[in-house]
């Protein structure tokens, strides 16, 4: 049965070739194939994974001698993932894409995208991984630049495509050097041999695992539009919906799992983890500062993305690999849901002129402030125990190890402020009864945190069942002294914001003076998107016309 | 190596300045069909070159070969004249033969693989120059960035130049990714490496770039122009079927 896993790329793939060769006699109606082969794609990725967690034991399936597939418990999971994802996307494309020039060509691309993310995620060897690496970034070209007569679309594709080739390059070097240290393609045989030989140097006498481990981790910051290289990001949104939907529900996910899927690399290292996390905080906190100064809903949503792959990213460098998993598929799901629904909101909107005035539009929209104050002691004491306690009995209940894990701690903070957060908002609504509302919303926080626990819990047990989430959360462990320095850094920015919120609410952000005009500044640095998009430009413009110069001097040949 | 033969090979797997001869023979022959037979023959003359030639070429010759395929990668950014694009690109691929493994040189016609991959390189590249003789009866040239809108009225041919260009520019499941892999798994440094990566990238960006230039946008209400013949699009679809195949069969090999 484990032998199946074949099959799980050449169904989309078949399907695509069938839609070639019967699309000019059959017109639009084959692409019921597509959703046929998504259906028995989804079934047979239920199947195998049915099996996984029925305890088969992991193998790897070889094709001839050119190479090998996974039967895992990752690539299961995925392959699962993304069989449901892009069915969903499938069938609204079938209506959505109606009227659309190039109706079959999107499902031939589509198909041809879905079976390149399933070669990408049960990849057994590093040149599959590599093609299939590859193959998304130009597939994604396609679909972003679906639309033939548009040249924005192209050129934001285009964007996308070259930071998904510059990505490409790290990976490939990783490859090399793999392959020249242990003469093999095959992941499970370089893993093994890593286990037994962590300690090979490489160019400059530097250790092979790092290097490898950095190169991995930079080729998925490429992918997963980490700061410095998410610029592609907000503006993809020119293409089809639906290829929106693919993209930040599945495609953009694929910096988590490369950095999964090179774990067993990643347990031997020392300071790489350090440096995810590093990228992940700032791609995070960068991501969601540009989120709330943007304007257009679309980059807005694009920016949200950045910053859930900058926290999926920081997940791993604290080493929780499998939350981060868990992470990349709830926000793939209900980035997909939004994504997928913009139209009906849209439609809604257009049909309804007027947004209704409820308790909830007046809290998020208007942001007006609580008429009635308690004293702030009371707020202060329930807004900082009531998450901390929620999370602790969950987590003392459910998983108590996590208390001995320095990551798991510094995520559980994470939750800790965004509890916290939650209550205050709830302190803001308007409502008639406010310990009804305080009920509900403890009670639906304190649901979610259990569920959540419980789930990531699951997925901890399921993906790593050989004890690796311990030596993961140890390689990603910070010293006593840096975590201090880190633990300052954000008690300076907590304290930072809360004067930064009571300047501005005694009315002296209007006052002409240093802090005004450093506020003014930074926030024409957001309007500007730190500048990062410009700089690019500058240096692509700059290479052009490097290039047209050197022409002209070698006219001649 | 002596100097005598490395000057034959570097003009035939072209070294700066010797590369200036190919480009200016291939700018001569006017016709698209002169210039795809060049394309496939040049490469392999260089390989009859090395069978003659006195020993493996000298470590710091590499650098030279590198260096040539990146001013060829750089100089392709901004050439609008399709033949001269693939004449510069032809260039810089096959600067980079010059990585192949020691036994390529010890005994070129020895192993299938090192000829094939001399071919494989080529072949796109030969596909590409036949596919911008189209573009040139068409439009009386092939340039881009000058028509534009080709998806929407020739659908065929735009398929097909996307496929080329893919095929050309190292897109894998095409045979050309895996010869470039091949000559990086005998590159002598990670210098190297990152060189011939960076070049590979530009190889994208520009063939994107050039694409963007015929298929992309409205296209000209007045200009009446035919797609490519049915027969004509299966023959070169069968073509970059047997490149895909070739490709699979490279992986193989290095696999």
């Amino acid at each position: 049965m484990e032998k199946l896993v074949l099959a799980l790329p050449v169904l989309p793939l078949l399907s695509a070739l069938l839609m070639v060769v019967l699309g000019p006699t059959r017109g639009r109606g084959v692409v019921r194939i597509s959703t046929g082969a998504g259906v028995a794609t989804l079934l047979l990725a239920g199947v195998l994974l049915w099996l996984k967690l029925g305890g088969a034991p992991s193998s790897t399936q070889e094709i001839g001698r050119w190479g090998s597939l996974l039967f895992d418990p990752l690539g299961l999971l995925m392959a699962f993932v993304i069989a449901l994802i892009s069915l969903l996307v499938r069938v609204y494309s079938v209506r959505y894409m109606a009227d659309e020039s190039g109706y079959v060509r999107f499902f031939v691309v589509l198909d041809l995208m879905v079976a390149a993310l399933l070669v990408m995620v049960t990849a057994g060897d590093l040149l599959v991984l590599l093609v299939a690496w590859h193959l998304i970034g130009v597939l994604l070209y396609l679909l972003l630049s679906h639309d033939l007569r548009s040249t924005s679309a192209h050129r934001y594709g285009l964007r996308t495509f070259i930071t998904y080739r510059f990505g490409d390059l790290p990976l490939v070097l990783a490859a090399l050097l793999l392959h020249r240290a242990y003469g093999t393609w095959s992941l499970p045989e370089i893993f093994r041999l890593v286990q037994e030989r962590p300690d090979i140097e490489t160019v400059g006498g530097l250790p092979l695992v790092e290097v490898v481990a950095a190169l991995v981790a930079l080729a998925a910051f490429a992918r997963s539009a980490q700061f410095l290289l998410h610029t592609w990001l907000p503006y993809t949104m020119e293409g089809p919906t639906p290829v929106s939907a693919l993209m930040h529900a599945g495609i953009v996910n694929a910096g988590g799992f490369l950095i999964n899927r090179f774990a067993p690399l990643f347990v031997h290292t020392d300071q790489v983890l350090h440096g995810v996390f590093l990228v992940g905080l700032v791609t995070a906190l960068a991501g969601s500062a540009l989120m709330l100064t943007r304007s257009d809903v679309k980059k807005s949503l694009g920016y949200s993305t950045m910053g859930q792959m900058g926290f999926m990213t920081m997940e791993c460098g604290v080493g929780a690999f499998s939350l981060a998993i868990f992470h990349l598929i709830a926000h793939g799901l209900f980035k997909g849901t939004l994504f997928l629904n913009s139209g009906s909101g849209i439609g809604e909107a257009r049909r309804h002129d007027g947004v209704p005035k409820d308790d909830m539009y007046t809290f998020v929209i208007e942001k007006q402030p609580q008429t009635k104050r308690y004293p702030w002691l009371v707020i202060a004491v329930t807004t900082t125990l009531v998450p901390l306690a929620v999370l602790g009995l969950a987590h003392a209940a459910i998983a108590s190890e996590v208390f001995t894990q320095q990551g798991a701690v510094v995520l559980l903070f994470f939750g800790w402020v965004t509890g916290a957060r939650l209550v205050v908002s709830s302190y803001r609504m308007h409502v008639q009864n406010t310990w009804r509302l305080g009920i509900v919303i403890v009670t639906s926080f304190t649901l979610v945190v259990i569920g959540y626990t419980a789930i990531s819990h699951s997925f901890a047990l399921f993906l790593y069942p050989d004890g690796m989430v311990t030596q993961l959360y140890d390689a990603a462990h910070l010293g006593l002294q840096t975590l201090m320095v880190l633990l300052v850094v954000v008690a300076i920015v907590g304290l930072a914001g809360w004067a930064s919120a009571h300047y501005v609410t005694r009315g002296a952000a209007s006052e002409r003076n240093a802090v005004s005009r450093w506020r003014v500044s930074f926030y024409a640095a957001l309007s500007r998107e730190f500048y990062v998009a410009d700089a690019y430009a500058l240096l692509t413009r700059g290479l052009l016309s490097a290039s047209a110069r050197v022409n002209t001097w070698l006219r001649w040949g | 190596m002596s100097t005598q033969s490395l000057i034959l090979v570097g003009l035939f797997w072209p070294l700066f300045p010797l590369s200036l001869v190919f480009n200016r023979v291939h700018a001569l022959l006017g016709h698209a069909v002169p210039r795809a037979v060049l394309i496939v023959i040049w490469p392999q003359l260089g390989l009859l070159a090395i069978s003659r030639a006195d020993g493996p070429p000298p470590d710091w010759l590499v650098w030279w070969a590198v260096l040539s395929a990146v001013l060829y990668s750089f100089r392709i950014l901004t050439v609008r004249d399709v033949y001269t694009w693939v004449g510069f690109l032809a260039t810089a691929q096959w600067s980079l033969l010059w990585l192949l493994p020691d036994a390529a040189w010890s005994e070129p016609y020895g192993d299938p693989s090192t000829w094939g991959s001399v071919l494989a390189v080529a072949a796109p590249l030969a596909l590409l120059v036949l596919l911008a003789g189209a573009l040139d009866r068409r439009f009386g040239a092939a340039y881009t960035h000058v028509y534009g809108g080709l998806g929407v009225v020739m659908p065929r041919l735009s398929v097909l130049l996307t496929l080329g260009v893919l095929a050309a520019v190292a897109t894998p499941v095409f045979p050309t990714f895996f010869v470039l892999l091949r000559e990086l798994l005998s590159a002598p440094s990670v210098a190297v490496v990152a060189a011939v990566l960076t070049a590979a990238l530009v190889w994208s960006w520009a063939g994107f770039r050039l694409l963007q230039g015929l298929v992309v946008g409205s296209p000209d209400p007045d200009a009446a122009v035919t797609d490519v013949p049915r027969v004509v699009a299966g023959a070169a679809l069968v073509a970059l079927v047997g490149l895909l195949v070739a490709g699979i069969y490279l992986s193989g090999e290095i696999a």
